[in-house]
């Protein structure tokens, strides 16, 4: 060291130089030491449901045994980091898994640009050549669609219906049964709710999510199935309307806390008694709100009018094998192994409550079952009879937009409302979604693809 | 083998001495070169043109500046970030001066202590702070409003909806970088209180000042620079603000976009929906936005001019 030119520090960071590079060699050596034999094949799979991984965990070993000499890789990613780093990974050209399960509210954005740009191979041919297209609910390739493009496989149908506090329900002298339509229900919701005490359902007021759910219930959205925006149509001044009254003013029978904890405590508590629960939060109500099992029950969901449909939609999930997917053939058997496997299906529902979007499963034992977390339940079942009624949506490359602009005339409207009840809320309402959807629009018009 | 004569070893520590200097500069320089200049060229350039990620992308002018002035949502992003730089600022500096002036008084005890409690928010990272006062601030059973309604009844009911209500977004927001930056500031003012001359204080005293004028005269003269110096660096860093609103508003920016800031609408553009160009053209705007203010604030302390005259003082010498 005496003799080095430069002095100590000089040294030192040639020291940590020649130390850093034999360690990267080092490592290099083990990753290669660990590489598949010679043969053997990979296929790489994606997930951000820690449900779905957990299910796929277990159903996966019995595909490898099928196909022997294959592997495959289950990653549990989490969902923000999956759909920004897929997107940007398939633009430039990166190194992307071979399949990907994409949650639907980001799906429409890996539509973006050409068709050719498109990091997702086209499922159509393939989907339509195994008879595929009848075997499931047709409603939910809707979201999964571009251009006439199937680019993904429905994981699920997610039907909603209401979760609620049986026993206090009981207590206060609610008759579900006598509740059909949403009349009905903010009837009961009046006499109920006490301010700042006890709420009739969980609403949010400044978020879009119930809103959209309602929205789906009506035969609204967010676009047509050619891609227009359809955020100021009557029928979504007409939902805004009649939601903002639930949420606002001195009659709201709705309230929001949040999410987690804190929506955990206002169960426990009965602070909210009915919330809007697709298949997939009845399993979360039951992971997160344990000591309230068996005192939680389901109805479907109060109908817009007399014989309307008693349910919607909230959430889903597609399953997409990419382009630079090195073994198609490999990933589609997987993915049928999955999504189409009936005692693989029986099992993944007991597991996480999930409706799965081929109805041929449905009659399967575990889809019977009843759920003692639910008041003795037949969760399966209850979810299968709604299925058939779940709204379409579509969706598009600025559905993210959408959704925000949807949640901002929310507030808009409610803090409107919340100044003045009795004003007439409806030309606000109308103003108010039409700039949001030109605002849409405007975005949608810039883009040159 | 023969040994070199003094000759040559004076000549190879010449061209060594020459050499040197420009080879340990040369990791940084190459590296700024490839990671620094080139990123700023590059998206100069893109700023120009419509783009699906890198490889799709139309020239389109100056259309993505112009959109930008139109956009209402950028509008907001700008609005929301300057109303946050500027109550963030207000309070924090104030703040965190009072702060270094009490834990510089020899009658503290436990001042060490003291410091670091007040300094160690920082450590945490806006992660953190960001799930932390989430849950703070949690309608109903959150600690914010358990502890502030029993003292204002009327004002905050225990359903305060902190993070829901567009209009309490911003206070709920600069509260949480309170937390966070006011110790880290109080650690420069700390250091330059300590800087001031004590036989300025003396003399103060000497001449018949109390504290007060004590504190004008001297201490506020004598930590100028270094006031301004967090002016600047606190204002820059309010301009950047993007992962606390983000995370504490659930990945969103909040009801009516009330935490919108340029940073998460650059990100939403540039890594969401993959508008590089629109992204760039909104990160040249933020730039040019900072450079103004950072300008602003170095003329308005003075700062800009007194630099100028000793540069024209250090050419006539």
């Amino acid at each position: 060291m005496r003799a080095f030119p430069y002095g100590k520090a000089a040294f030192m960071f040639v020291v940590l130089a020649f130390v850093s590079s034999g360690m990267l060699f080092k490592n290099a050596a083990t990753s290669r030491a660990h590489r598949l034999p010679a043969g053997a094949r990979k296929v790489t799979f994606w997930v951000f449901a820690d449900t779905h991984y957990e299910a796929y965990k277990k159903s996966i070993p019995a595909f490898e045994a099928a196909h022997p000499g294959v592997k495959v890789d289950l990653q549990l990613v989490s969902n923000n980091g999956l759909a920004a780093r897929l997107q940007n990974a398939f633009l430039a050209d990166l190194d992307v898994p071979d399949m990907v399960e994409i949650e639907i509210s980001s799906s429409g954005t890996f539509f973006r640009g050409p068709l050719k740009d498109i990091g997702f191979a086209d499922l159509t041919e393939r989907i339509h050549s195994t008879g595929l297209w009848d075997k499931m609910v047709h409603a939910r390739f809707a979201p999964y669609t571009n251009r006439g493009h199937i680019f993904g496989l429905p994981h699920d149908v997610h039907p909603v219906q209401l979760a609620y506090r049986r026993d206090i329900a009981e207590q206060l002298g609610i008759d579900v049964n006598k509740i059909e339509t949403w009349d009905d229900f903010i009837k009961v919701g009046h006499r109920i709710t006490q301010l700042n005490k006890r709420y009739m359902i969980d609403l949010s007021d400044s978020g879009g999510d119930n809103l959209e759910t309602c929205l789906f219930q009506r035969g609204g959205g967010y676009f047509d199935p050619d891609g227009k925006c359809i955020l100021d149509n009557e029928t979504a001044i007409k939902t805004m309307c009649w939601y903002v009254p639930l949420v606002a003013g001195p009659n709201r029978i709705g309230n929001s806390l949040g999410w987690g904890q804190v929506l955990t405590k206002a169960v426990e508590d009965g602070y909210t008694l009915f919330l809007f629960c697709p298949d997939w939060r009845s399993r979360s109500f039951e992971k997160d709100i344990p000591r309230v099992a068996g005192k939680m029950a389901l109805m479907p969901l109060p109908a817009v009018q007399h014989g309307g449909a008693r349910t919607s939609t909230w959430g889903g999930t597609m399953l997409g094998i990419t382009k630079r997917c090195k073994e198609p053939d490999l990933a589609w058997a997987l993915a049928m192994h999955l999504y189409l496997d009936k005692p693989q299906l029986a099992e993944r529902f007991r597991q996480t409550s999930i409706l799965p979007a081929m109805s041929e499963a449905w009659n399967q034992e575990a889809f019977h079952e009843k759920n003692a977390y639910y008041s003795g339940l037949a969760l399966g079942d209850s979810y299968a009879r709604l299925a058939p009624d779940v709204p379409f949506q579509y969706t598009s490359p600025f559905i993210g937009v959408a959704k925000a602009k949807l949640g901002s005339a929310l507030v808009a409207c409610v803090q409107e409302y919340s100044a003045h009840p009795d004003r007439d809320l409806e030309p606000f309402a109308r103003a108010e979604l039409k700039r949001c959807a030109n605002d849409v629009r405007t975005l949608i018009n810039r883009n040159p693809y | 083998m023969t040994q070199p004569t003094n000759t040559h070893k004076k000549g190879w520590y010449e061209v060594q001495h020459r050499v040197a200097p420009y080879l340990f500069i040369a990791p940084f320089l190459v590296t700024f070169l490839i990671f620094g200049c080139y990123p700023i060229l590059k998206s100069l350039q893109l700023s120009l043109y419509a783009t699906n990620g890198p490889k799709s992308h139309v020239f389109v002018g100056f259309s993505n500046y112009r959109f930008l002035i139109t956009d209402p949502d950028f509008r907001t992003a700008v609005w929301n970030t300057l109303v946050y730089a500027f109550w963030s600022v207000f309070f924090q500096l104030p703040l965190a001066l009072g702060l270094a002036l009490l834990l510089s008084q020899k009658w503290i005890r436990g001042r060490a202590i003291l410091r670091l409690a007040f300094f160690s928010p920082n450590l945490m990272g806006q992660a953190f702070v960001a799930v932390l006062f989430g849950i703070l601030y949690v309608p109903q059973y959150g600690l914010v409003n358990r502890a502030l309604h029993p003292l204002m009844p009327h004002l905050i009911p225990l359903d305060t909806k902190w993070l829901q209500n567009p209009s309490l977004v911003m206070p709920a927001l600069v509260l949480a970088s309170l937390w966070m930056y006011v110790g880290f500031n109080m650690i420069y003012f700390l250091a330059a209180l300590q800087a001031v001359d004590q036989d300025l204080y003396e003399a103060a005293r000497v001449d018949g000042a109390g504290p007060w004028h004590q504190f004008l005269a001297v201490t506020v003269p004598g930590i100028k620079p270094v006031s301004v110096f967090v002016l600047i660096t606190a204002t820059i860093g309010s301009f950047q603000l993007y992962e606390l609103p983000y995370l504490m508003l659930n990945n969103s920016a909040g009801p009516k976009n009330a935490g919108l800031t340029i940073v998460m609408y650059l990100f939403q553009n540039g890594f969401v929906t993959g508008d590089l160009g629109l992204a760039s053209a909104i990160g040249w705007s933020l730039a040019l936005g900072v450079l103004v203010i950072s300008l602003g604030q170095l003329r308005l302390t003075g700062t800009l001019r007194n630099e100028m005259q000793a540069g024209k003082g250090g050419k006539a010498r």
